[in-house]
C-alpha cells in the first residue's frame, strides 16, 4: 500500500477513537464536570480531527472541524459557558463530525445542509457571547490550513532589482539557551544573496572573567538580495523577542565599503546528511515504533486479522492434538509413570494457556460500542420528546471483536426499545412520582466465562396483561394458555410481536425483538428480561467471549457422541407416557403445557438409526431455533455440559447437513456439534410452525 | 622554548560546550597553546567567543595561541561569523 | 550517521506522517506519544533535533519543553513546535517554554525539512 494511504487508514481509525473521546467528553461536560482536563480532552479530539483532515484536504471536514473547534476554544478560554442549550450543539455537531468522517472515508453523498446548519448554530453561540469577550482574531492561516501548506516558497522577483539590506544583530542569551544559533541564522541570511558580515568582537572579556551563558558578539551584515524584506524577516522568525535586532533596507547607491568577510551566496542549500536508501526505510520504520516503547498506545502492533484466525485455528488443532495425546497415553497404560503423568498435566495446563491467550488477541473492549449509543438515545430522545440520560458501565471488558461487530444492530435496537416503549413521557413519570429525565443504564461485565451485557430502563416495565392479550389477538397463543410471568416476557421475542399499536418509525420497521433474539443466538448468546410493573426492565445479554469456543451439552445419540449448543436449549425433560403423540408414519408430537411440539429423533434424523428409537427410553431437549420455532430433540443420554473447541468440518469435508462443526472432547473423542436449526428444517418438511397452533 | 600543548576542539563547538572549553584554557593558562581545529564541522557563536577570550588572554599574558589545522566547516563558520582565521587571533587586542 | 530526530505527538496520524517525511528525507526517527512519554524517550535515545506537538494528554509540549531545557544534555538540542494553532499567544508561550522554533501544520514535508536544516544545521 501507498504509505500516504496506510496513513489515511491510521487516520480514519484515530477519528472513530477521536471521535468516541469527544462524545464521552462531551458527555461528561454535560453532566457538569467542565474541569480543565475535560474540556482539553474534547478540543484535543476535534483538533486532531482537523488536524489530520488538513493534510489529506479533506475540505469539508476541516471547515467544520475548525468551527467546532473555535466554538470549543471559546469555552476552554471561558469566553462561552457550557450552558445545556450550547451542549446540546455540541453534541449535535459530533454527530455531524462523525458524519463527516464517514463520508470522508468511504465516500458518498453528504447532505451539507445539516453541517451547514451546526456551523451557524454554533457560530452563533460564538457571537452571543463574544461581547463577554473578544476572541482574539483569526490569522488566515488558522482559517485556512491549507493556506499554511504551501509556506508561499520565497518569491523570486523576476525583475533584476537587487535589495540591500543592513541587519544589526545582537542575540540576547536566551537566543542560544532555546537551540538558536547565529551560524545558522547567517547561513541562511547568506543563502537568500551576498553577504557581508562584520562581527563586534569588543565586548569579549578575558578568560578570566568570562561566563560562558553570556552573549558577547553582536554582528552587523550586509545582504544584497532578490528577496523582499520578509524574507529576510523570515529568517530570524524564530528568534524574535531573542535578540536586538534591526533590519533597514539600504539606498542601492550608499553600498558599504567596508566588507570584513564576504560569504558567497551557496549554489543550494545541501541536506542535512546523505538521505538513506530507500531498503533501509522499514527498518527505520521499526526502529522508530520500538521508540516509544513503555507507552499503553505505542506498544500496540496492527495485525491483519486473518494471521489472527490462523493461529487461533491452529491452537484449536493444538488442543485437540493434546487431548488425543493424552489419551494414546492413557491407553497404552503409561500414565503409571508419574514423569509422563506430571508432563501431560503441564502440556495441558500450557495448552488452555496458550489458548486462552490466542483468544484474547481478538477480544476488544465494548467502549467504542457503547459510546456509539449514546447518539442513538440522543437521537430517539429528540424523536420521541422523552428526557434520557444514558449511564454507561463496565466499558472496559472485553469481547471478541466479531461479537462486537455484530452486537451493534441488536443493542441499537434494544436501546430504542429501551426509550421508545420503556421509558414514559417526562409528565407521565412526574405523575409517576419519578424524575422527568429517564434513565437507561448500559453495563457490560464479565461474568463466569461469559459478557453480560444489560439495558435496563427506569420506565413503566412491561404490562403483562396487555402483551398477553395482544399475543392471543396475533393468535401466537391459545385464548386459555396458563403462562407464567417470565413466560409472558419472552412473548416480545415472538416473530410478529410488536406491543406498540401501531409500528413505530423508530423502533424498527416492523423488525421486533424477535430478530434482536435471533442475532443473539447467531453469536452464541442468550437473552433475558426481568420488568417490574412501573419500575422498568432490564434486557440482560449474556454472550460468549469468543466464537471460537462453545458452551454445550455432551449427548449420546445411538453409540455417537454430539454437542447440542446450549444457548439454543431452553429445558430437559423425560418424556412421560401419554405425552408422546404420533402424527401419520413420520411425524410425532409431545405435549408441552398445552401446547404440542414437534419431536424429533436427532439419531434418525442424523441417519444413525434406521428406526425411532423410543420416545420413553431417552430424553429430550427443548429447544429454539433462531427463527423462534421451538422443537423437542430426543437424544439417549445427557452425558456432560462443558466447553468445546469448535473445529469447522467444511475446510475438510464441505457442509454436513445437520452438524454444524466437530470437536474433540478431552478423552480424545471427537464429538459433532449439531446445527439445531438445520436438523428442526430438515425434519419440518411436515411440521411448519402453524400446524402446531392448530394442534394446541 | 617549550612544545606548545595543544587543545584539540571537539567535533561540535556548540553551546553546551561552551563552558568546558573555557575550562580547558584557563587549565592551560600561562603557557603557548595551540589550537587544533581539524576535527571541527561546526562552529557556535558561544564557542567562538570562548576561542575569543581565550586569544585576548594569551595576548595579554604575553604567550601565544596558535590555530593549526583548520577544518573547511570551520574556516566556513568562521567566515559567516564575520571572521578570518588572523583576524580572529591577531585583531582580539584592537582598540 | 542520519541525524536522529524524535518526534512528540499523540496523534497516531501524525506520526505516522511525520516518520514518512522524515525517514523519506533520510532522517532517523524516535517517536512519544504525549509530554511524559517525550522526555523519557529523549533520555533513552538521544536525539539531535525534537518535533514536539502542544496540546497533548499527561503533558502537554509546553511541559516537554520546560522539562527538556531542564536536562544538561538537551539544553539547546533544537526542539520545533508542531502545531495548527496559528495563536501567536501560543508560539510565544512556546518560545518562553524553550523552544527553538516551529513547523504550522498541516505542513509540506520538503518545507518540514527546510525548517529542520534552518536550525540544526
Amino acid at each position: 500500500m501507498d504509505p500516504m494511504q496506510a496513513i489515511k487508514v491510521t487516520f480514519f481509525q484515530e477519528c472513530e477513537e477521536q471521535l468516541g473521546e469527544l462524545e464521552t467528553g462531551l458527555l461528561a461536560m454535560q453532566e457538569g464536570s467542565v474541569d480543565d482536563e475535560t474540556v482539553n480532552a474534547v478540543f484535543r479530539a476535534v483538533h486532531s480531527i482537523k488536524g489530520g483532515a488538513g493534510a489529506f484536504k479533506l475540505d469539508r471536514l476541516v471547515k467544520f472541524a475548525h468551527v467546532f473547534e473555535t466554538t470549543l476554544d471559546k469555552i476552554r478560554n471561558g469566553a462561552l459557558a457550557p450552558a445545556n442549550a450550547v451542549m446540546k450543539t455540541m453534541l449535535r455537531a459530533a454527530d455531524v463530525l462523525a458524519d463527516l468522517v464517514t463520508v470522508s472515508r468511504e465516500g458518498g453523498a453528504f447532505d451539507d445542509t445539516r453541517s451547514n446548519e451546526l456551523i451557524a448554530e454554533l457560530n452563533a453561540h460564538c457571537d452571543e457571547k463574544a461581547a463577554v469577550k473578544e476572541a482574539h482574531p483569526e490569522e488566515e492561516g488558522d482559517n485556512n490550513p491549507f493556506a499554511a501548506l504551501g509556506w508561499e516558497p520565497v518569491s523570486l522577483s523576476l525583475e533584476p532589482e537587487i535589495n540591500e539590506y543592513l541587519i544589526v544583530f545582537r542575540p540576547k542569551p536566551e537566543l542560544y539557551a532555546k537551540g538558536n544559533e547565529t551560524t545558522r541564522l547567517m547561513r541562511e541570511l547568506s543563502r537568500l544573496g551576498a553577504l557581508t558580515v562584520h562581527c563586534e568582537i569588543a565586548d569579549v572579556p578575558l578568560l578570566a572573567n568570562f561566563e560562558p551563558e553570556q552573549s558577547y558578539l553582536s554582528w552587523r551584515a550586509t545582504l544584497r538580495s532578490h528577496q523582499d524584506i520578509a524574507a529576510v524577516q523570515a529568517v530570524f522568525e524564530f528568534v524574535d523577542g531573542d535578540c536586538h535586532l534591526d533590519i533597514e533596507p539600504v539606498e542601492a547607491s550608499e553600498a558599504h565599503a567596508e566588507p570584513v568577510a564576504e560569504v558567497a551566496p551557496e549554489a543550494a542549500p545541501e541536506a542535512v546528511e546523505e538521505p538513506k536508501a530507500a531498503a533501509s526505510v522499514p527498518r527505520e520504520a521499526a526502529k522508530a515504533e520500538a521508540g516509544g516503547q513503555g507507552n499503553a498506545t505505542q506498544n500496540t502492533i496492527r495485525v491483519d486479522l486473518d494471521r489472527v484466525d490462523r493461529l487461533i485455528n491452529l491452537v484449536g488443532e493444538l488442543v485437540i492434538n493434546q487431548a488425543m495425546l493424552t489419551q494414546r497415553v492413557l491407553e497404552a497404560g503409561a500414565v503409571k509413570n508419574a514423569s509422563i503423568a506430571t508432563g501431560l498435566d503441564d502440556l495441558e495446563h500450557l495448552t488452555r494457556e496458550i489458548q486462552e491467550s490466542v483468544m484474547a488477541i481478538r477480544a476488544q473492549p465494548v467502549r467504542p460500542l457503547f459510546q456509539r449509543m449514546s447518539r442513538i438515545v440522543r437521537e430517539i430522545a429528540d424523536a420521541t420528546g422523552k428526557n434520557v440520560r444514558l449511564k454507561t458501565e463496565g466499558e472496559g471488558a472485553e469481547v471478541d471483536r466479531t461479537v462486537i461487530e455484530r452486537l451493534a444492530d441488536p443493542l441499537t435496537h434494544m436501546i430504542r426499545n429501551a426509550v421508545d416503549h420503556g421509558l414514559e413521557r417526562p409528565d407521565a413519570r412526574i405523575a409517576a412520582g419519578k424524575p422527568a429525565q429517564g434513565e437507561v443504564r448500559l453495563s457490560a461485565a464479565h461474568k463466569s466465562g461469559r459478557v453480560v451485557i444489560e439495558i435496563a430502563d427506569d420506565g413503566r416495565g412491561i404490562d403483562r396483561p396487555r402483551v398477553k392479550a395482544i399475543a392471543i389477538k396475533k393468535g401466537l397463543i391459545a385464548p386459555d394458555a396458563q403462562l407464567t410471568d417470565g413466560e409472558i416476557d419472552n412473548l416480545l421475542f415472538m416473530p410478529g410481536f410488536s406491543t406498540a399499536e401501531t409500528v413505530s418509525n423508530i423502533s424498527g420497521r416492523g423488525v421486533g425483538m424477535d430478530v434482536v433474539k435471533r442475532s443473539i443466538q447467531a453469536l452464541g448468546g442468550r437473552i433475558a428480561i426481568t420488568s417490574k410493573l412501573g419500575h422498568g426492565s432490564t434486557f440482560s445479554l449474556s454472550l460468549p467471549l469468543t466464537l471460537a469456543v462453545l458452551d454445550g451439552m455432551v449427548v449420546r445419540v445411538a453409540d455417537q457422541t454430539l454437542v447440542v449448543p446450549l444457548n439454543s436449549i431452553l429445558e430437559t425433560m423425560k418424556p412421560k407416557p401419554g405425552e408422546v403423540y404420533g402424527l401419520g408414519p413420520d411425524t410425532q408430537v409431545i405435549g408441552i403445557r398445552g401446547g404440542f411440539t414437534p419431536l424429533i429423533d436427532v439419531g434418525y434424523a442424523l441417519g444413525f438409526r434406521t428406526h425411532r428409537a423410543d420416545p420413553m427410553s431417552g430424553v429430550t431437549l427443548l429447544i429454539e431455533t433462531e427463527g423462534g420455532v421451538r422443537s423437542a430433540l430426543m437424544v439417549d443420554a445427557i452425558q456432560d455440559q462443558r466447553q468445546v473447541v469448535i473445529k469447522s468440518l467444511e475446510s475438510n469435508y464441505g457442509h454436513v447437513e445437520g452438524i454444524a462443526a466437530a470437536t474433540i472432547l478431552g478423552d480424545g473423542r471427537i464429538a459433532l456439534i449439531l446445527d439445531t436449526d438445520a436438523i428442526v428444517h430438515s425434519s419440518s418438511g411436515r411440521n411448519s410452525p402453524s400446524d402446531m397452533l392448530l394442534a394446541g | 622554548m617549550p612544545a606548545p600543548r595543544v587543545i584539540e576542539l571537539p567535533e561540535y563547538l556548540d553551546m553546551p560546550v561552551a563552558a568546558q572549553l573555557a575550562e580547558a584554557f584557563l587549565k592551560l593558562a600561562g603557557a603557548p597553546v595551540a589550537v587544533d581545529a581539524s576535527k571541527v564541522s561546526r562552529l557556535g557563536a558561544s564557542c567562538l567567543q570562548v576561542l575569543l577570550a581565550a586569544a585576548r588572554s594569551w595576548k595579554v599574558e604575553g604567550h601565544a595561541l596558535t590555530l593549526s589545522n583548520a577544518s573547511a566547516r570551520f574556516l566556513e563558520d568562521l567566515n559567516l561569523l564575520g571572521l578570518e582565521p588572523d583576524t580572529f587571533l591577531t585583531g582580539v587586542i584592537a582598540p | 550517521m542520519s541525524m536522529k530526530i524524535l518526534t512528540v505527538d499523540d496523534s497516531r496520524t501524525m506520526r505516522d506522517m511525520l516518520r514518512l517525511a522524515l525517514t523519506s528525507a533520510g532522517f532517523d526517527v524516535v517517536q512519544a506519544v504525549d509530554g511524559l512519554d517525550g522526555l523519557d524517550v529523549l533520555d533513552r535515545e538521544n536525539p539531535e533535533l525534537v518535533i514536539t506537538d502542544i496540546n497533548m494528554p499527561k503533558m502537554d509540549g509546553f511541559g516537554f519543553i520546560e522539562g527538556a531545557r531542564k536536562i544538561g544534555r538537551f539544553r539547546v538540542v533544537p526542539i520545533l513546535v508542531l502545531t495548527t494553532e496559528s495563536d501567536p499567544d501560543k508560539k510565544m508561550r512556546a518560545k518562553k517554554a524553550g523552544a527553538t522554533g516551529w513547523i504550522v501544520k498541516p505542513f509540506d514535508p520538503v518545507k518540514l525539512v527546510d525548517v529542520i536544516r534552518r536550525v540544526a544545521a
